[in-house]
């Protein structure tokens, strides 16, 4: 791994981190307020790729781990990756490196703008949030003994939100491949 | 802006080896997580407030700290009860709030430094199978905490430089600039880097 792939990884956990700073958005029509950080899947996936965007995210979960309030809400420590909602962190990981994946295949600088756009929300939306929650709900059953299929019914509610933050990621990915492309040169 | 959240003080808990305080509390968690015996978890319960008060967390401060997972445990509970049994959604009301109040013991008594060298450590074995450079975890961090206060900075001037102009301030419109001027300062600090030689000789691939 280049210095720079480091670096763009770091740079990145800090936009994520940041992301977290800024207070959440209520929107008339959902039941729960988006928060920008949980976009970051998506965005990261989508703008510095598969390897670079799940590295980005390893240095998030260790910032957790070593104690530092990162997370939206000033959340952090141990206690936070020991809770029922830890396997959707640890699941950021791997979200993250599939959105990468996936924009890395569907992808390339020379499609029409709307083309690039689809690919985007299709690596978001399977990497964004099937991922995530196929790692998150399981955890979540688990460690609750809460009945799956009532987990699954219960996630319902997050499910507009999470896809209007990939349509939002979508448009602000193919924002970045215009002004600074990262996303074809592979890490 | 990030102030961890480490507590000083020379308690037994923060003389103890950082490996040592994961190792144990990855061995309760679990044990934990297999008993299901209401009176041993309401023991273990009762421990882990006696341990977090032995380090100088009184119960505010862990509420303080746990809150927003405490209130999700507290209805996925309420849950349990309804659905299943009382008893099902009394098991986890005990054994979720002891591990995690063990686990906010070890994060306040644990400093960013003893956690990093832990981690750099834990990684050598990797380092050796080529995998990956222990000492850029360090690094990394550092990077990340170093262009936080920046990042944010640059954010607020982008919301000022909309509402000054009139223009809603939407995310979806920020978000571009924020991400491009941010990321296009990787060539310059990766050059830094590399000229420096903090990452050794054949730093470049």
């Amino acid at each position: 791994m280049s210095t720079r792939d480091l670096v763009l990884a770091a740079l990145f956990t800090a936009i994520i981190v940041v992301l977290g700073l800024i207070p959440p958005v209520p929107l008339a029509f959902l039941p729960v307020p988006i928060t920008a950080q949980s976009m970051g899947v998506m965005l990261a996936g989508c703008i510095i790729g598969a390897t670079r965007g799940a590295l980005a995210y390893v240095l998030l979960v260790v910032l957790v781990a070593v104690g530092l309030p990162v997370l939206s809400g000033g959340r952090g420590g141990l206690a936070v990756l020991m809770g029922p909602t830890a396997g959707y962190i640890f699941g950021w990981i791997v979200g993250t490196f599939v959105t990468g994946l996936l924009a890395q295949r569907l992808v390339s600088e020379s499609q029409p703008a709307l083309r690039q756009m689809a690919g985007f929300l299709i690596a978001g939306v399977v990497g964004g949030i099937v991922v995530v929650y196929a790692i998150g709900m399981p955890w979540l059953s688990f460690i609750t003994g809460t009945p799956f299929d009532k987990v699954v019914t219960g996630s319902v509610v997050f499910l507009p939100g999470d896809i209007l933050k990939a349509v939002i990621a979508s448009l602000a990915a193919r924002a970045v491949m215009v002004g600074y492309p990262l996303l074809p040169q592979r890490a | 802006m990030l102030n961890s959240l480490h507590i000083e003080g020379a308690s037994w808990l923060h003389r103890m080896g950082t490996g040592w305080k994961l190792f144990a509390l990855f061995v309760i968690s679990l044990a934990l997580t297999l008993i299901d015996n209401l009176p041993v978890l309401a023991g273990a319960l009762f421990a882990s407030l006696i341990v977090a008060r032995s380090i100088g967390m009184k119960e505010r401060m862990l509420w303080q700290r746990t809150k927003p997972v405490l209130l999700t445990i507290a209805f996925l509970a309420l849950v349990n009860m309804v659905l299943l049994s009382p008893r099902d959604g009394l098991v986890i009301l005990l054994r979720l709030p002891a591990i995690l109040f063990f686990a906010s013991a070890v994060t306040a008594s644990t400093s960013l430094s003893a956690f990093i060298d832990c981690l750099t450590r834990a990684a050598m074995p990797l380092e050796k199978m080529g995998l990956l450079r222990a000492a850029d975890l360090g690094l990394a961090l550092g990077l990340v905490l170093r262009f936080v206060p920046e990042i944010h900075e640059r954010y607020r001037a982008l919301r000022d430089a909309h509402q000054a102009r009139g223009i809603p301030v939407k995310l979806h419109r920020l978000l571009g600039p924020l991400i491009i001027s941010t990321l296009k300062d990787a060539d310059s600090i990766a050059d830094a880097i590399d000229a420096r030689g903090i990452r050794g000789q054949k730093s470049r691939h």
